[in-house]
């Protein structure tokens, strides 16, 4: 595998975004994310291989590690910024088709729930997975979710909440989508979420956490 | 194991304990509070013995000399119970503040109760009007647990139907709590202060739960309001009022209202914070012109409701570690075999295992394993350990963005409170190991139970003290702060 392709894998895992970042110790005064994504575009990498040989493993390795409690919220958050500051240079390579995305992801933290953190991981772990991202932000009620599908045919949508008193709104913007555009896959995740309550509201999924959640999204896409 | 028996005069209270149990351990929970947090600087936990002894270590005879007290009196923070004695508690002879100086208040006649009617415990004082002495004090679990541990559960409850219940259930368990009081101490009081967060407040009047059930968390403010002993099917007189006060906004109830009075922070000019380490986490920053304040879900960690080894502190709970000889040593509430570790020990053991390097700068076990050995069988897991970062950086990050609406730097906070159950307990230097708070340790109180003593304040005058507080008061909600995820997340790192 090309060298450079081995480092970004690696900068993206530990959470190196750039030269002068200080973090991760171990990687002080190294090449980050954002110089060697440069590198190999300038070396005429393949885009396409940058994503798929680079980020995706990348960061499923972190939502691997992420499941098994091996590491938290923050450094997946820096692996998850290492990785903006590569995809942020191939952004123009999947406007001109030259990096073919896996599907659209619309996700939103439901109607009454302002927390975002956890929406915000899984929005980022699934992009590093290949997808687009169709981010709708917080209090976001089933009216804001029908539109995005409208205006992405065939996306998939994620709900999250983090609260019990507000994941009863997952409910009604899952029976709002499926009376607007019936065919639309709906995952759910979120603390007082479980697969039960996603039975019980008629959701398709339920992800424990960002890893299954970029897992049943790549099913689908295959 | 042999056990005595202690008697505080005046309430008239006999407590069972363990021999060799501190007094620390069985004295909190009658609402003494130890403001050095035991550590024999402050001199306020002072008993005279009225019977019986306490052995003196050379140590404990220096304090006495340093304080000019007699041989009859004892730091109870520095007492082993050894036989049964009767105490006299210092404390209860007048008001106490952070500050070393008492409550300015202007005596009336008649007999006062301030009820801190807190999510998890409810306490409860009857004070004299004219010289602030407590005569008696009542604590109990607030039998609403039983629904669940935070507020979040309390309110589900609510709107899961069981709200005429839980709305009875705390005005009788106050209502009896106020009763024993008044038969031990044969004085009826002629005011009634309650100060709880705004979801208690609600449930004990009654209201409906659902604004508080989602975003945008607001409720009306409803002012001080004023009940009638028939309204809340008390048995007993209460001549002139019964008062619930009003809360800040959001979940910030007068507690919080209650524990800035006590801090007397509306009244400085330099910039003070106080954080209530309760099972709401509260934060406020401000001075006399302005003043902020926001909730975080920051308790659970720290009252053991959502650790695999945590409780509240109470008996059997460790509610410290130290290394001695790089070996961790503990103490357990009530001096029995410990059962599990509550937020002060909690507290400790991240900042010692950090010490150690045997967690990370994320908390992450460094062994690899996915527990790691504290104590006899008391083990922390990963989870454990990701819940107390949780619980740290929402603190933390709630400081610096308060200081940030405020337009100061964290670093122009000259004074920081700690109010909250485990605070007796607190090792201030592991508080600021974790980076949960940013401060040196000469600045850095430990405060106790703030929401009481603002409560006894609010008995005195005619609710004008809470009326100054709240003119200058403001609640935000920190998850609407645009930075708050990256500031949040950068303060989940340890130091």
């Amino acid at each position: 595998m090309n060298e450079l392709i081995e480092k970004l894998l690696e900068a993206v895992e530990f959470g190196k975004i750039d030269q002068k970042s200080p973090y991760p110790p171990q990687l002080r005064g190294m090449d980050g994310s954002h110089e060697l994504t440069h590198q190999a575009l300038e070396a005429g990498v393949n885009p396409q291989e940058i994503l798929e040989e680079a980020l995706i493993p990348a960061m499923g390795r972190v939502g691997k590690k992420f499941s098994e409690n091996k590491i938290f919220v923050p450094q997946m958050l820096m692996s998850a910024k290492a990785m903006g500051a590569s995809m942020v240079q191939l952004k123009p390579f999947f406007a001109s088709g030259a990096i073919k995305s896996k599907g659209t992801f619309i996700i939103g933290t439901v109607k009454g729930d302002l927390h975002d953190i956890g929406k915000n991981l899984v929005s980022m772990m699934v992009e590093g997975g290949g997808w687009t991202i169709v981010d709708l932000g917080v209090d976001v009620g089933s009216e804001r979710f029908v539109e995005a599908l409208k205006n992405n045919p065939g996306a998939v949508v994620g709900l999250s909440a983090l609260l019990t008193t507000t994941m009863v709104n997952m409910g009604e913007i899952v029976a709002g989508i499926r009376a607007s555009v019936p065919d639309t896959k709906v995952l759910i995740g979120g603390a007082p979420v479980n697969a039960d309550f996603c039975k019980s509201i008629g959701a398709d999924f339920y992800a424990p956490d960002p890893q299954k959640a970029v897992e049943y999204l790549n099913k689908l896409a295959s | 194991m042999k056990q005595h028996t202690i008697r505080l005069h005046p309430l008239g209270k006999e407590i069972l304990v363990n021999d060799q149990t501190p007094l620390i351990d069985s004295l909190h929970e009658y609402g003494i509070e130890f403001p050095c947090g035991g550590n024999g600087t402050c001199g306020k936990c002072r008993v005279r013995l009225l019977d019986g002894n306490i052995p003196l270590s050379e140590s404990h005879r220096r304090k006495l000399e340093q304080f000019q007290l007699t041989p009859d009196w004892r730091l109870a923070c520095m007492s082993r119970c050894t036989e049964s004695v009767t105490l006299q508690a210092d404390q209860f002879e007048h008001l106490i503040l952070a500050d070393e100086s008492d409550f300015d208040f202007l005596p009336e006649i008649g007999y006062g109760v301030a009820v801190d009617l807190g999510t998890t415990t409810l306490v409860a004082q009857l004070v004299d009007l004219r010289s602030g002495k407590i005569f008696a004090v009542e604590t109990l679990l607030n039998p609403q647990v039983r629904f669940g541990a935070d507020l979040i559960s309390r309110i589900q409850a609510g709107l899961n139907g069981h709200a005429t219940e839980m709305t009875e259930m705390i005005r009788s368990a106050i209502g009896q709590m106020i009763e024993r009081m008044i038969k031990e101490c044969e004085r009826i009081p002629d005011k009634v202060v309650l100060v709880g967060n705004t979801v208690m407040q609600r449930i004990f009047s009654g209201l409906d739960l659902t604004p508080l059930s989602c975003y945008p968390f607001q409720v009306e403010n409803s002012g001080i309001v004023t009940y009638s002993t028939s309204m809340l099917n008390w048995c007993f007189e209460v001549s002139k009022s019964i008062q619930f006060y009003p809360s800040i906004g959001s979940f910030v109830g007068s507690d919080i209202l209650a524990g800035i009075a006590a801090t007397g922070l509306h009244r400085n000019e330099k910039y003070t914070a106080l954080i209530d380490l309760g099972t709401n986490g509260e934060i406020v920053v401000g001075n006399r012109d302005r003043i902020i304040c926001a909730s975080t879900a920051a308790g659970p960690a720290f009252e053991g409701s959502c650790l695999s080894v945590g409780m509240r502190a109470v008996t059997g709970a460790i509610s410290s570690l130290r290394l001695v000889e790089n070996k961790m040593v503990s103490s357990v509430i009530g001096n029995v075999a410990p059962k599990g570790i509550c937020g002060s020990a909690l507290i400790d053991a991240v900042a010692i295992l950090r010490k150690q390097e045997k967690i990370g700068l994320f908390g992450e076990i460094l062994s690899g394993e996915e527990e790691i050995h504290l104590i006899g069988n008391i083990r922390l897991t990963q989870r454990d350990l990701y819940e107390f970062l949780l619980a740290k950086a929402a603190i933390a990050a709630g400081i610096i963005l308060l200081a940030s609406q405020l337009s100061i730097d964290p670093s122009e906070i000259s004074e920081t409170y700690i109010a909250g159950g485990f605070g007796n307990y607190l090792h201030t230097e592991h508080l600021l190991s974790t980076g949960m708070v940013e401060t040196t340790p000469e600045k850095l109180h430990k405060m106790g139970n703030t929401a009481l003593i603002g409560a006894k304040m609010f008995l005195f005058g005619n609710g004008e003290l809470a009326a100054e507080i709240l003119a200058k008061t403001n609640h935000i909600n920190l998850e609407g702060c645009p930075e708050f995820q990256d500031v949040y997340i950068s303060k989940m790192m340890l130091s």
